[in-house]
């Protein structure tokens, strides 16, 4: 999320203290469903958005209780927040909310980044009101004990370090993001080792909570099944006289110390083989920018035919598996690849390899049949993603903490598609440079 | 685009802790002053939505190619799928894992044009192709945006119908099935399913239909092209698309590209199932590579067109559908044997088979099986409650339009329901059904298919077959591949 766009937000959601405020009538954008948006008098954003294709909805609460909202020290603080949600309110027992949403056959989930922590179930339809009861319930009372807190922290750091024990390349990706995001706000992981969440006191997990699962710093989005006018009854009923918490202060600006030349490390693990991560780190981004770097994430990586995974898993074969992602945390966004290798000299011509595709890329113009088929996958996944009433949930809450006007959703998806070859040119050579790259080597002591 | 890193860090609930929820039921009494709508949960809408399927239109060319249409018009993309009625029953005893080598090859080259021309050609539609291979059928699927539809029908049709089989490419398809054979090697839930279907079907397809890591490597581009020539017929197979279509339009061009397949019918006979297991039998597996044990008790059932289909599976769910359900409450939350037990139910062609599963530690192993053969045992003996009964159906009844939320999951129940020629009641009539059972129904399938031992399947390191030997009338010792490497009767020590 841009730094200007967190203002936006901020000042939207304090805004609002008249019922009703803000409110504007269902908008039907590119994407081809309609949102709804209106505000409580508490500051909380509510967006509806209807799809009668099965009896079902979805509703979703995102808080801005991210990770980049812990203090050094504090490092877990958010990843408990979200496990204690389930950890029972004032008329929600420990975990009722689980049995309450599995009874009727419905589905939850919860998860943590950078800026938000999510809640999510989706259910049949007749159930929206206890939805609502069970998000508002834990909104407005949630009961935080000290033994609520010892269990599901010790639950939490035991299975953390099981999948450490058991996935001998996790910690190599912890390792990564801190050298890809030299900045402790940005960079800190979502539990590290543990030892930050086991020295947690429980007076900052209070704070935490009493600042960030506030009304003025949430956005309830509805979607599914639902009668536009009985869900705005319903969500009054339950969240409206939920108090408002303070103001919270933009989180802070990245800081990243300039580099001269490519940072590259090494970690050991406790296999024969080898690997590597490598990264890109772009930052900051001008405006159009992002959607450049989208598509050519899909030109390169997208598909068996993209030119790096047709390179190392067909062509060269260096690599044995080959996975890439393009991660946005906030104002920074990053290209971050994963490589395992038979061996360090693999390694070598892998990374070769990808230097060198983008170097022809730097050299020489897309065909516009290249880019058709890069704008093509990107346009399905994009559709892929709303495609679920969660998906859809989650994507309003998203473009709802990213400042997007409702009238804007897709807007993004628009200006990808008519990226042109001087533009990715252009972007290659401007970031894909020695001082934005990062690379960690892995292999055997 | 996917990787293991991920800014979004997800952490799921679902298998988590629900059981503590009932025992912490009203422990806290509401605060005065609190809003009383706030104190009780609230009573679901009076009147429910009915589940609303679009409705699967089917004809059959004169070639006998099946084609189903469904229209979505809400959904932004389309699925295509070329549906062909061989699984992996159909691969030969002596060759497991061929149906699924096959339908790994579609797309890796035709008489004119190389895998690499075949890939670009499906990214040229912007499509997404993959294949699945399940016991009596293979599916091979793309995801489209709908202005590409027309183009991705003559990519299928050129992958599918023009395939041709080289050793290079096999090769290659080959490699990254055994890569995988070999991961597989340390989950030990997987290694007991394939232990419980080659048990449970001695001598029956169904029984040698898996992958086999020594085998696979002998299976020859020609054993791909006899398998293909077989049954890739057009009167062995169907083309489904659904998604946002004219339905009328996309059937005529399926018709169009797909009219001219020819070849002859396929003689493809229906072999009865075996009866189901009922002595008391225990095999263990040896797996090194594992990290926990797997505890399976299962066997044979019958068919999901049999009338017990919908009772049985309300059955089901009162024993390990959720972690409300007796398996988890028993094992996990009472006893604390398991990380979490679980039952489950696939259905063929021609039967069914029902497993309880839990994932424990090994000193668990034992205790654990025993809790799960006396949870069965009770389910078939005693009545099941009716109020259990009441939430196991208002769970199947809520759960089931899930599976059609995204478009790959309609896609796969509707590929599923013409495959196996499934009536309504699995399209979505099937909330109709769950509302009809009964208790006596329920108690009726309890009696007629839980009342015979099922078979019981331990996967776990060799060093803990020591903790299980003794403890049972005999063990039955297997390895990773399902070699039976030694019987111990009882008492004896390995």
């Amino acid at each position: 999320m841009r730094r200007s766009t967190v203002f936006l937000l901020l000042f939207v959601l304090a805004a609002g203290s008249v019922p009703g405020a803000g409110r504007q009538g269902p908008v039907r954008g590119p994407l081809g469903f309609s949102v709804e948006e209106f505000r409580l008098r508490n500051g909380l954003r509510v967006i509806l958005s209807v799809d009668n294709r099965l009896p079902l909805v979805t509703v979703a609460v995102g808080y801005g209780a991210g990770t980049i909202r812990e203090r050094p020290g504090q490092e877990g603080l958010a990843y408990l927040l979200e496990n204690l949600m389930f950890q029972g309110s004032e008329n929600v027992g420990p975990l009722q909310h689980i049995g309450f949403v599995q009874k009727v056959g419905g589905e939850l989930n919860a998860t943590t980044t950078i800026d938000k922590t999510l809640f999510h179930q989706t259910l049949p339809s007749s159930y929206l009101a206890l939805a609502l009861w069970l998000e508002s319930d834990r909104m407005k009372s949630l009961s935080i004990t000290g033994a609520a807190i010892q269990r599901t922290r010790a639950e939490i750091v035991q299975a953390h370090r099981g999948r450490l024990a058991s996935d001998p390349y996790l910690a190599s990706f912890t390792e990564f993001d801190r050298l890809l995001f030299p900045d402790h706000a940005y960079g800190h992981p979502l539990i590290g080792s543990g030892e930050g969440m086991e020295g947690l006191a429980e007076a900052d997990i209070e704070a935490f909570h009493r600042a960030h699962y506030v009304p003025n710093n949430a956005v309830l989005a509805i979607v599914g099944d639902i009668d536009p006018d009985r869900t705005k009854e319903l969500v009054a009923r339950y969240f409206e006289t939920i108090p408002a918490g303070d103001d919270l202060p933009a989180p802070a600006k990245p800081e990243f110390r300039k580099e001269s030349d490519t940072v590259a490390r090494f970690v050991p693990i406790r296999l024969s083989s080898a690997g590597f991560h490598m990264g890109f780190r772009f930052y900051p981004l001008q405006p159009g920018e992002i959607d450049v770097l989208r598509i050519l994430v899909c030109l390169l990586f997208e598909g068996d035919t993209a030119r790096l995974r047709n390179r190392l898993l067909r062509r060269d074969r260096t690599s044995q598996f080959v996975s890439a992602v393009l991660e946005e945390r906030l104002s920074v966004a990053a290209l971050k690849v994963f490589s395992l290798n038979t061996n360090a000299d693999m390694v070598n011509r892998s990374e070769r390899a990808i230097l060198s595709e983008l170097e022809k890329l730097r050299l020489s113009t897309v065909s516009q049949e290249e880019l058709n088929r890069a704008r093509r996958r990107y346009k399905l996944s994009y559709y892929d993603r709303v495609s679920t009433l969660s998906g859809r949930a989650l994507f309003i809450i998203d473009a709802a903490f990213a400042g997007t006007a409702l009238d804007s959703l897709g807007a993004d998806l628009e200006r990808a598609l008519k990226v042109e070859p001087p533009a990715l040119l252009t972007f290659v050579s401007r970031y894909f440079t020695p001082q934005n790259r990062v690379v960690l080597e892995l292999g055997p002591r | 685009m996917s990787g293991r890193a991920s800014s979004r860090h997800s952490s799921g609930r679902a298998a988590g802790l629900a059981a503590l929820a009932l025992l912490a039921a009203l422990a806290a009494p509401p605060m005065a002053g609190q809003e009383r709508f706030r104190r009780t949960p609230p009573l679901p809408d009076s009147q429910t939505v009915e589940l609303k399927l679009p409705a699967v239109g089917t004809s059959v060319l004169r070639n006998g190619l099946t084609v189903a249409t469904a229209v979505q018009p809400d959904v932004p993309s389309v699925t295509l799928q070329l549906v062909v009625m061989a699984g992996e029953a159909d691969s030969p005893s002596a060759l497991p894992g061929l149906a699924a080598l096959t339908a790994r090859m579609i797309g890796k080259g035709t008489r004119l044009l190389s895998a690499e021309n075949l890939e670009n050609m499906v990214a040229s539609v912007g499509g997404r192709f993959s294949t699945s291979t399940l016991m009596d059928y293979t599916v091979l699927s793309m995801r489209v945006l709908p202005e590409n539809l027309d183009r991705a029908i003559y990519v299928l049709r050129v992958m599918a119908l023009e395939a041709t089989f080289s050793e290079r490419e096999l090769a290659g398809v080959r490699r990254i099935a055994y890569g995988e054979l070999l991961e597989q090697k340390k989950d030990p839930e997987v290694l007991a399913w394939r232990h419980l279907l080659r048990r449970l079907f001695e001598d029956h397809p169904y029984g040698t239909a898996v992958y086999a890591d020594d085998v696979i490597k002998f299976i020859t581009a020609r054993d791909v092209a006899t398998f293909y020539d077989r049954y890739y017929r057009p009167t062995n197979a169907a083309v489904l698309v659904s998604g946002n279509i004219d339905a009328a339009d996309a059937a005529l061009k399926v018709s169009s590209l797909f009219g001219g397949w020819a070849g002859p019918p396929v003689g493809r006979s229906v072999i009865p199932p075996p009866r189901p297991n009922a002595r008391e039998r225990v095999c263990y597996v040896e797996a090194p590579d594992v990290a926990n044990a797997a505890v399976f008790a299962g066997n044979v059932i019958m068919d999901a067109s049999d009338p017990d289909f919908f009772p049985f599976l309300v059955l089901k769910q009162i024993l390990g559908g959720t972690t409300r359900s007796r398996l988890f409450m028993n094992l996990r939350e009472s006893r604390g044997y398991a990380y979490y037990a679980f039952s489950e139910t696939e259905f063929f062609r021609s039967c069914g088979v029902y497993w309880a599963r839990a994932l424990v530690g090994p000193q668990a192993i034992v205790p654990a099986a025993r809790e799960i053969l006396r949870e069965i045992g009770i389910l078939a003996g005693e009545p099941a409650a009716a109020a259990e009964i009441e939430e196991a159906k208002s769970y199947l009844v809520g759960n089931l339009p899930m599976h059609f939320d995204s478009p790959q999951g309609f896609a796969d129940w509707m590929a599923r329901y013409v495959a196996l020629g499934l009536d309504e009641a699995h399209w979505d009539k099937g909330p109709e059904r769950y509302k009809l059972v009964n208790a006596e129904q329920v108690r009726g399938v309890a009696k007629e298919h839980l009342s015979a031992n099922p078979l019981l399947v331990i996967v776990g390191r060799p060093e803990w077959l020591g903790l299980v030997a003794g403890e049972f009338a005999a063990v039955e010792v297997y390895d990773a591949r399902g070699k039976l490497l030694r019987v111990l009767p009882k008492g004896e020590m390995p």
